[in-house]
């Protein structure tokens, strides 16, 4: 330590302190470290695989999706979890991840698209049929011990750096699918650059907020069901994303992987009509190519659409689009920075089989 | 350590968060009388400590003074006013006399009594400074740091960080001549003269004074 400059008293030393010492400290409340030292270790590996910013980062290896079921905190670090408030905590996210056992995933120019246009004054008018459309019954519904299936094929692109030279690549369109058990707390991953063919368990002490049950106790009513996610969301995210944006990528997450019970589903879709800034897109295309309409937010430059068949208003997929060009942000207008679109959706009996195998 | 951190090792940071996230949370809190608020001080720091990796100096010490210093400016864009400070420490005053009530007192050891009221007796002396004074104080007395590395998180320079400490003593010796006054049931003369600004209502409210 430095001799204090000063000729007087540290603070320390002062009469008037010492009633105050020593400190008196606590420890965060259970489990809060641990949450705390994920999310920030999610949005450096985030950084380090998107970023081409500093010299200070490309001398590192840039990181690849340290933890392939964590891919939604490309957009939103905290929300992917929001209506649970819990982080998907048994997954190890922190540091020291190895691409042993992968499979190897190739690259290529980043994917541009054409961007739809945006009709504010539509998205309630569609969301209402949509909802109408989610409402239907007719899907089985799970029995207890089954698992949700769902195979989709995506595709992110990123800021690849070699050496000092950087660029926008995307992954090839590959697939993924998913097995989860109803409670959540179980599941698999199957996804080629993120795993090896085999997969890994997805098994995990806290439940994955959009697993089956969680799902079919959430409020139906709109209004009560939007209140709900916002509070969840607040309560978990990320400070530089706007709360409605952190609203509407929580409802997204909710729908994609999932398997809502149809009263459910319906009620997400009216939910997110009332959150300001929701706009309908008259053409928006899925990651097989799929033509169809968009429900859609922009945040910072990017617009999450969900993609909807035009006639029957089935979700088909979700992609995320720079629309405008921000300062910082290498990535041009046109480009499509994630793409999925959902091609199986089904209730089978046990983790890694996929449907219409005999049980 | 800081070449690590300034190449952005994510390694380096898992450490650095294991090593400080409990004293930033502690230091957040003693700015902002809330612990709820004082874990999104944490963890905003450590993801902007991220952010401004590459400002860290390759030679010096540990990092946790350039961290503090952080969560001080992190702490201060959530915090603006005295009046805000006094309001929250109140009522953490009162949800900490909550928890001495609810608790069973026959496992509560005398430690953790202890911790508690000198928590409070830290919030109250707190409470009395300008928010200025209360960030110099706090690194100076609990963090132990020298006005040399308490200039240096905080940006300013070492002649202010003395005469931020010199009124901050000046009011808490005001405090210690108030209790005194307390003991000896004279409460009429309390608050008035301590705060030497408008927002004292809550605090004479939490002690029942008129």
């Amino acid at each position: 330590m430095n001799a204090s400059p000063s000729h007087r008293p540290h603070p320390a030393e002062w009469t008037e302190t010492q009633s105050l010492l020593p400190s008196a400290e606590r420890d965060l409340p259970a489990g809060r470290h641990q949450f705390h030292k994920e999310q920030m270790m999610a949005r450096i590996h985030e950084d380090l695989r998107t970023s081409s910013r500093t010299s200070a980062t490309s001398a590192v290896a840039p990181v690849k999706r340290p933890n392939p079921f964590l891919r939604r905190a490309i957009l939103l670090p905290a929300a992917a979890f929001a209506l649970a408030g819990v982080v998907v905590g048994g997954l190890a996210l922190t540091g020291g991840e190895t691409d042993g056992g992968k499979t190897a995933l190739a690259t290529g120019p980043a994917l541009t698209t054409t961007i739809g246009v945006a009709d504010a004054k539509g998205a309630p008018q569609l969301l209402e049929r949509i909802s109408l459309a989610a409402a239907d019954t007719s899907a089985p519904a799970p029995r207890k011990g089954q698992y949700i299936y769902i195979a989709s094929k995506v595709a992110d692109s990123y800021i690849k750096t070699v050496g000092d030279k950087s660029e926008a690549v995307s992954d090839e369109l590959h697939s993924r699918q998913v097995w989860n058990s109803l409670d959540g707390r179980d599941g698999w991953l199957i996804e080629a650059g993120a795993t090896s063919d085999k997969g890994i368990t997805l098994k995990s002490d806290t439940p994955f907020s959009g697993a089956y049950d969680a799902l079919a106790e959430l409020p139906t009513d709109p209004d009560a069901l939007l209140q709900r996610i916002y509070r969840a969301s607040d309560a978990v995210r990320d400070p530089e994303v706007p709360r409605d944006q952190a609203a509407f990528v929580a409802i997204g997450d909710l729908l994609t992987e999932s398997y809502p019970p149809a009263e459910v589903g319906a009620a997400l879709y009216k939910a997110a009509a009332k959150i300001p800034g929701v706009v309908a897109v008259d053409d928006a295309v899925d990651a097989t190519g799929r033509h169809g309409v968009a429900i859609a937010r922009e945040s910072d430059g990017e617009r999450t659409e969900w993609i909807f068949d035009k006639k029957t208003l089935q979700f088909l997929g979700e992609r995320v689009v720079v629309v405008k060009a921000t300062a910082g942000d290498p990535l041009k207008v046109g480009t499509v920075t994630h793409t999925s679109a959902i091609t199986e959706r089904a209730v089978v009996d046990a983790a890694q089989q996929v449907p219409g195998q005999a049980s | 350590m800081r070449t690590r951190v300034r190449n952005g090792d994510p390694a380096a940071f898992a450490e650095l968060f294991d090593e400080c996230a409990r004293a930033v949370y502690n230091h957040a809190f003693r700015l902002t009388a809330d612990w709820s608020l004082a874990e999104d001080v944490m963890s905003t720091t450590f993801m902007e400590a991220w952010r401004r990796r590459a400002s860290v100096d390759a030679e010096g010490g540990s990092l946790r003074p350039w961290l503090l210093g952080i969560a001080t400016n992190v702490a201060r864009s959530h915090h603006r006013s005295n009046r805000r400070y006094r309001n929250a420490a109140s009522a953490a005053a009162a949800a900490h006399a909550a928890e001495e009530r609810v608790e069973d007192h026959a496992e509560e050891t005398a430690g953790r009594l202890d911790d508690r009221r000198r928590i409070a007796a830290t919030l109250a002396a707190l409470s009395l400074l300008k928010r200025p004074e209360r960030e110099v104080l706090t690194l100076c007395l609990w963090e132990g740091m020298e006005y040399t590395d308490a200039a240096r998180a905080l940006g300013i320079p070492v002649g202010t960080v003395r005469s931020r400490l010199s009124r901050a003593r000046a009011r808490l010796r005001k405090l210690t001549d108030a209790q005194l006054l307390e003991e000896k049931r004279e409460p009429t003369r309390t608050n008035r003269q301590i705060t030497g600004d408008r927002g004292y209502a809550v605090r004479s409210a939490q002690e029942g004074n008129r």
